[in-house]
């Protein structure tokens, strides 16, 4: 039975909006800029024959002339004296830690130079994932915006006369407070240590834009432990998260999806696991982790505590503990609590709880809650706890009250931004206004070191010496790739300077290890693997001592008092984080996996709450609560949004973010507020329409489906009576084309969209490999956008009761209109939408329509099953990108490097140590795609073949696949029949993409099971008629899959 | 009888003999790769010249020293501390990895090496094999400076010969026509101009059929700028075919790699394991040039290029030490082979897969004084030899699908090209 679900991209398409329609006509998603070359700015065709005679001249002569260049002199300069371990063309790879995740990650260098960021394999926490942020790392490295010397009051000065500056200064200070991000490095901590007893006066206090600050408080109260918990989410097999985003950006998102992922493959070789976690998530805005759930459940901020406080009713009853009392005048609309509590205590001991909330009666209800089930100690580890993103909101609320009252005279900032993004920037200005010494250890002038006298600038983590206990008893080590760039120190070194150590902080890194017991043979060791682990401590249960009865009032009270408004919540995306990474034009471009938006922040609003503000798509809105007002903010109708909330991403409106950053969005951490601890959402605000429009730039409706068959899905149950539910084929398939015979290696890859959560790790990996140009948010409005692997995002609707909605089923109940007037009913609910992810790149076709367009024979077919590009050859006409089914050929508008209209990191020759010297930079005019890493594959092919031997199955990773953390990408050589792709193409979910064209695509995709209890597929029955073709069929497409 | 005896000697002779070539063949073979760097037969590189050193020291002696002679030199044996301090103790390279039947060869083939009367050496040594060495040999006899001046004055005589001989026939037509004048005017007559001579392929050609002629001296025109000017374009595209640029020092090239035999990996290392076959560092020159200051040839003071190493790397030839208050300054040296950035090529598929040759696309390298690029390095260049070279299937388990595929077909090899060898992407990446 064919999957009739409507999947939809966007709702201009869902609305069929004139401008929608108009561009699904059009030939190319990208225009044509015929105008843009021929007109002048009011828009006229001014130029002539005369003109055209006077450039065509000048372009003859200027041709002429540039061919009388001889060919320039190059040099070749080799090392004085060569590293041993150095052999120009021969990558060398270092394992070391990011400071910012706690992640384990291998560093390719090419000549001294890092050029590639990727997961550890061998980490027993981070498995080889690595996430966007970390890929991305790399270009803070070539940032030519960092400070590249020690400045004292805007003069760049030596290290001494800094140093000895900042000493006199610390030494007559009497309240000196140093004010850094999470610390959960052993060394930089004992080097805090000895800075205090040389200045005893000084107070450490830790400060997290986004914080945590409630959680570690409420396992204070009820564990008596101060600790972020190590969660299992591996062991849980009820799965509840209220608005926690763990797979996108909660505590450890890449540990956590590989922690995820293993309860979510089905059925894939050598997995004849049938069992599946199940997912549900509370949550205002559609998060990547939400869009994830098996179940998802939309709920206002406000709402969260009093839907914790029911469940932990619910769970009490069903445990025979006390309840909570007074919540049964909480009237909620949510049946839902019943049955996730049901699911929960069916799964007791085996089931995990989460909130994202830094609210401190929640996170204690969420605790109550874990106690109840009996999951402190199996999936909520209080032992091998996470050093991650441990701040302490009131203590760093308590300096800035200090320091407004004079009680500070120097500030030392590590690693802290709060004057971008503290919530009262201006409160915090004032008071640092009065303090006499400031300095910052920043990397970058951003809008902290911007108001302090001194900079002492901290080297990249990819030049440093360090380490980090990301989770407890886990310790990594950081080591330099490369020598600092610039006059840089690391700042720890910096403090044991102020404190009188002379120390390198390599050989104080080194000392401190030795002082824990680390002798020569383990340090070399672990600078060898990046960490040194003895394994899980046995986790305890411990005891609950709270039972937050006072939490029911307080959460009563912000339900009913905000029950009407409409409230914002602040979250974070999985490329900027907090903002510290949006300096980086790769983070940038990488379009949110939800909305596909990029290059800006947004007021998400869902359907329902923008008909009432009377906003559309464009329009744009001013937000304001007490004392901080957002001017103007364009809006985003998002499906999934719970009605009457409106999400804003932190992170964007950096002032003095660096070049890249600069205006991009705007600044939301002002609508943040603190009460105990930060708050991230209020419902004390007004929304108002303002005039104007913007266009953000998405890159989600720029190539359409119709409505074509490529997502398959189904539910737990029909995979589990039928492995093939969802993916019966219907297409028949007449080739055109003689076969083709592959003898040696054939490349191809599996996509499990189970698996793939939408992260856009791949897709930063990608660029990063395969020198794929950044161009810019006008270019992206332009189509034009360049990334070789995207990943799509559909959305279908579910009806009321949380059933997927067919479109018959919709078109009955009046919930769909016909096709003609737009698909959208007033009475669709717009909250409840299904998500599916799908990553596209170049489906190296076996037989590729675009292959037999191209008048030059620029793309051709290999004896190996991979779709070549010759971008020499290349003339750019175009016609292969108007022939691929799959819109994934991408054109080179322009010359993105050294040209000062793409002024992102290609443009100086700092930025440009990133490129990977084994791909050509490619230049305007021409066209290009995924090569599946052909470069990879060619140097897997050269390691067998030096070493004499045949190449193995997992030789060649692509560079999407290796840096997966959910493993959703497998790539491999099919005609090896022992490989893992070969059996992931024989498997009973596997399906390739618009099947009937039998363009023999060499990617197959496999059918996304839902662990839900309803019909996804539909029953297979009532086709016995087709029955006998269908065999046919699969036959034909086994053929094809085997060829 | 006497005859008898003689051949049988001489047999026995021939065939000890023969047996001594295989060993010396194979001592060449491990000679050149892992002893040239340091030693030479007949004089002082970095180590002591080694002709007769068979008779200089005992052969178990000889292999013990090979091995690990800092060994040798622990254990307190005479003949190796003496040598180590006659040589400025610098330490001789270990070769545990070689056998001791494989040291014996090389013993073997040093003996062999030495007995050879010398004119026979060095023309052995200029060469690998028999035609480089003859070709060698000729270039000494018949390119150098005394026969080209000698064959430039040669030139000159004839020029003004013929000279003489044309002023000579002027004077004599000037006096036949003093003497004959109607003789001449008879002459003047009979000579019509093409113009009135339909038979002369000129008027044919551009009298008669104007057309024609046009085209056919377009089309020479054609043809001949065509050729000069894709001669021309080729060169201005990069197509650097005989491109020897002035070297910033005076390598040779002949001397390391022909004279010395050198073996080429010994310097460009990463030829056989990576995508640059690498210029050497200066450090690896001066593995040899601590100690080789060629201070012959320029009266006791270190050959001028050898100091612009020193330069570089801060060396002081008088202290024989580096000198740390000395700058380091790195050598830039011109680039000759200059591949463009949208071609990719790997050595290491080359040299340790393909098992080329470095001559085959370098040219005759170590007869090169200046080195000049040999190959056109043009897209056609590098497919021709795609075509007809062969992939060593048998020898390497990589191919051995590939291997069996072949035997079942019954065929005996593949080229690179029925590999896939002539693949866009193969290359272009």
């Amino acid at each position: 039975m064919e999957n009739k679900n409507t999947y939809w991209k966007g709702l201009e398409e869902l609305n069929n909006d004139p401008k929608f329609l108009k561009a699904k006509r059009n030939e190319f998603a990208e225009g044509i800029p015929l105008e843009e070359v021929l007109t002048e700015q009011d828009g006229e065709l001014t130029s002539n024959r005369r003109d055209f005679l006077k450039y065509f001249g000048f372009s003859v002569s200027a041709v002429a002339l540039a061919a009388c260049n001889k060919a320039p002199v190059k040099n070749v300069i080799p090392y004085i004296v060569k590293p041993e371990n150095i052999t120009p063309g021969i990558p060398n790879w270092y394992a070391t830690t990011n400071p910012e995740t706690g992640a384990s990650i291998l560093v390719k260098t090419r000549e001294g130079r890092p050029v590639k960021i990727e997961g550890n394999p061998e980490s027993p926490i981070f498995k080889g994932g690595a996430s966007a942020v970390e890929h991305a790392s790399i270009l803070g490295l070539y940032d030519n915006e960092r400070l590249k010397a020690p400045q004292s009051e805007g003069n760049e000065v030596d290290w001494n006369t800094l140093d000895s500056k900042i000493k006199t200064g610390l030494a007559s200070a009497k309240n000196i407070r140093l004010v850094s991000g999470t610390v959960n490095s052993p060394s930089t901590k004992k080097a805090i240590a000895e800075f205090t007893t040389k200045y005893p006066n000084t107070k450490h206090i830790t400060y997290e834009a986004v914080s945590n600050s409630a959680m570690i408080e409420a396992n204070a109260q009820s564990f008596g432990k101060a600790i972020v918990p190590g969660y299992r989410f591996d062991k849980a097999k009820v799965i509840v998260s209220f608005g926690a985003d763990f797979l996108g950006t909660w505590i450890s998102p890449v540990e956590f999806t590989k922690q995820w992922v293993t309860n979510r493959k089905v059925g894939t070789a050598g997995n004849g696991n049938k069992e599946m976690s199940r997912h549900i998530q509370f949550e205002s805005n559609l998060s990547l982790t939400g869009s994830n759930a098996d179940m998802r459940f939309p709920i206002k901020p406000s709402a969260e505590g009093v839907v914790l406080i029911s469940l932990y009713n619910k769970l009490a009853a069903m445990a025979g503990a006390p309840t909570l009392s007074g919540a049964q005048n909480i009237e909620l609309a949510l049946n839902s609590v019943e049955n996730t509590a049901k699911e929960l205590w069916a799964a007791k001991g085996a089931s995990l709880v989460v909130s994202g909330s830094n609210n401190l009666d929640n996170q204690l209800l969420v605790n109550a809650i874990n106690s109840l089930l009996g999951n402190i100690g199996t999936t909520v580890d209080l032992d091998n706890y996470s050093n991650q993103k441990y701040s302490n909101d009131a203590t760093f609320e308590a300096f800035v009250t200090e320091m407004n009252n004079g009680g500070v005279d120097a500030v030392i900032f590590m690693n802290s931004n709060p004057a971008y993004s503290y919530f009262n920037v201006k409160r915090f200005e004032d008071g640092l206004k009065k303090v006499a010494l400031t300095v910052s250890t920043n990397t970058t002038v951003d809008e902290t070191s911007a108001l302090c006298k001194f900079y002492a600038p901290d080297n990249h983590y990819l030049e440093s010496w360090g380490d980090a206990e990301p989770k407890a008893g886990y310790y990594a080590l950081i080591q330099p790739t490369i020598s600092p760039v610039f006059n840089t120190r690391e700042a720890p070194e910096s403090l044991l300077r102020w404190a009188g150590n002379a120390n390198d902080y390599y050989t104080f890194v080194k000392a401190n290890w030795s002082a824990m017991g680390v002798n020569e043979a383990t340090w070399n060791k672990s600078l060898h693997d990046g960490f040194m682990y003895a394994g899980e401590k046995t986790a305890q249960s411990y005891k609950n001592n709270v039972l937050p009865t006072s939490a029911v009032n307080a959460a009563y009270q912000a339900y009913t008092s905000s029950k009407d408004k409409i409230e914002i919540s602040l979250y974070t995306k999985v490329g900027l984080g907090d903002g510290r990474n949006a300096n980086n034009p790769w983070l940038q471009e990488l379009p949110d996996p939800i909305s596909k938006i990029c290059w800006d922040n947004y007021a998400a609003i869902g359907k329902v709450t923008a008909d009432q503000l009377g906003v559309k798509d464009g329009d744009v809105v001013s937000i304001s609560t007490k004392g901080f007002t957002i001017e103007s903010i364009p809006v985003l109708v998002q499906p999934g949004q719970a009605n009457n909330t409106v999400s804003i991403a932190v992170g964007y409106g950096r002032t003095r973010g660096g070049k890249v950053a600069k205006y991009v969005g705007k600044n939301a951490f002002g609508l943040a507020s603190f009460n105990k601890t930060i708050g991230y959402n209020t419902a004390d605000v007004t929304v108002t329409k303002v005039s104007g429009e913007y266009e953000l730039a998405q890159t989600q409706t720029h190539h359409t489906i119709e409505g074509r068959d490529i997502i398959r899905e189904a539910s737990l149950q029909e995979f589990i009576k039928d492995p093939k539910a969802g993916n019966h084929k219907h297409a028949h398939i007449i080739s055109l084309w003689d076969e083709r015979d592959s003898k040696g290696h054939r490349w191809a890859m599996a996509v499990d969209m189970n698996a793939c959560t939408g992260c856009g790790s791949c897709v930063v990996s990608c660029s990063a490999e395969n020198n794929v140009p950044v161009v810019g948010r006008k270019e992206v409005l332009n189509s034009r956008e360049m990334h070789w692997i995207r990943i799509d995002r559909y959305y279908s609707f579910k009806d009321k009761d949380g059933k997927a909605l067919t479109r018959e089923a919709g078109l009955a109940g009046n919930m769909l209109k016909g096709k003609d007037e737009g698909l959208i009913d007033e009475t669709t609910n717009f909250e409840n939408v299904k998500v599916a992810f799908q990553p596209m790149m170049c489906q190296h076709c076996g037989h590729a329509p675009c292959e037999t367009v191209c008048p030059v024979l620029a793309t051709v077919h290999s004896s190996e099953g991979l779709n070549h590009m010759a971008y020499n050859r290349c003339v750019g006409t175009r016609y292969c990108a108007n022939n691929c089914p799959y819109k994934v050929r991408r054109f080179n508008w322009f010359k993105y490097r050294e040209n000062d209209k793409f002024d992102f990191y290609m443009n100086n020759d700092l930025g440009r140590m990133v490129i990977n010297p084994d791909v050509t930079v490619r230049s305007r005019g021409v066209m290009e795609k995924c090569s599946f890493c052909i470069q990879r594959v060619q140097a897997g092919k050269l390691q067998a073949k030096v070493e004499g031997r045949n190449l193995k199955d997992g030789d060649v990773k692509t560079a999407c696949q290796q840096s997966c953390p959910s493993n959703a990408i497998i790539f491999g050589d099919i005609n090896d029949s022992n490989s893992e792709i070969a059996k992931l193409f024989k498997n009973e979910r596997s399906y390739v993409l618009l099947e009937e064209y039998n363009v023999q695509p060499s990617v197959s995709y496999m059918t996304k099971i839902r662990n839900v209890d309803e019909t996804i597929a539909g029953t297979h029955a009532g086709h016995g008629a087709e029955h006998k073709e269908e065999k046919h069929e699969e036959k034909a497409h086994e053929h094809a899959a085997h060829s | 009888m006497r005859l008898l005896k003689f051949t049988s000697l001489f047999l026995l002779l021939s065939f000890s003999t023969r047996f001594a070539i295989a060993d010396v063949a194979e001592g060449e073979k491990l000679f050149t790769a892992n002893c040239t760097s340091c030693h030479a037969i007949n004089e002082k590189v970095v180590g002591p010249a080694l002709k007769d050193v068979h008779k200089r020291r005992e052969a178990t002696w000889l292999i013990k020293w090979i091995k690990n002679s800092q060994a040798l030199i622990k254990s307190g044996d005479a003949t190796a501390v003496a040598l180590y301090k006659e040589n400025n103790e610098s330490i001789m390279t270990s070769f545990e990895n070689l056998s001791d039947g494989q040291l014996a060869s090389i013993v073997e083939y040093i003996k062999a090496e030495s007995e050879k009367p010398a004119a026979a050496a060095i023309a052995n040594v200029a060469g690998g094999d028999a035609t480089t060495g003859t070709a060698q040999t000729a270039q000494d006899g018949f390119y150098n400076s005394t026969t080209f001046w000698g064959l430039s004055i040669i030139a000159i005589i004839l020029f003004v010969i013929v000279f003489i001989l044309f002023s000579i026939r002027k004077v004599v037509d000037q006096l036949y026509a003093q003497k004959f004048p109607e003789a001449v005017a008879e002459e003047v007559e009979q000579t019509i101009s093409w113009k009135e001579r339909p038979t002369s392929v000129r008027y044919k050609l551009f009298k008669k059929h104007p057309v024609v002629g046009t085209i056919v001296v377009i089309l020479a025109f054609t043809v001949v700028a065509g050729l000069v000017g894709f001669d021309y374009g080729n060169k201005e595209v990069g197509v650097q075919q005989g491109y020897a640029p002035t070297q910033p020092i005076n390598y040779s090239h002949e001397l390391h790699a022909g004279k010395y035999k050198i073996n080429c990996l010994y310097c460009h290392s990463g030829a056989d394991k990576s995508k640059q076959a690498t210029i050497p560092s200066a450090s690896t020159c001066m593995n040899c040039h601590m100690h080789v200051t060629a201070s012959k040839n320029y009266d006791g003071k270190v050959s001028p290029e050898i100091q612009k190493i020193y330069n570089a790397v801060g060396w002081d030839a008088d202290k024989k030490a580096y000198d740390p208050t000395k700058p380091q300054t790195p050598i830039k040296w011109v680039r000759i082979h200059n591949l463009p950035d949208l071609a990719y090529f790997n050595h290491a598929q080359h040299v340790k897969v393909g098992k080329v040759e470095c001559q085959a696309c370098h040219g005759p390298i170590e007869t090169m004084k200046v080195v000049s690029q040999q190959s056109s390095l043009q897209m056609g260049w590098c497919i021709n030899c795609h075509r007809e070279a062969k992939v060593d299937v048998a020898n390497n388990d990589y191919y051995q699908k590939l291997h069996d595929d072949l035997k079942a077909q019954g065929k005996s090899y593949a080229t690179v090209a029925n590999v896939g060898g002539l693949e866009c992407g193969k290359c272009h990446y």
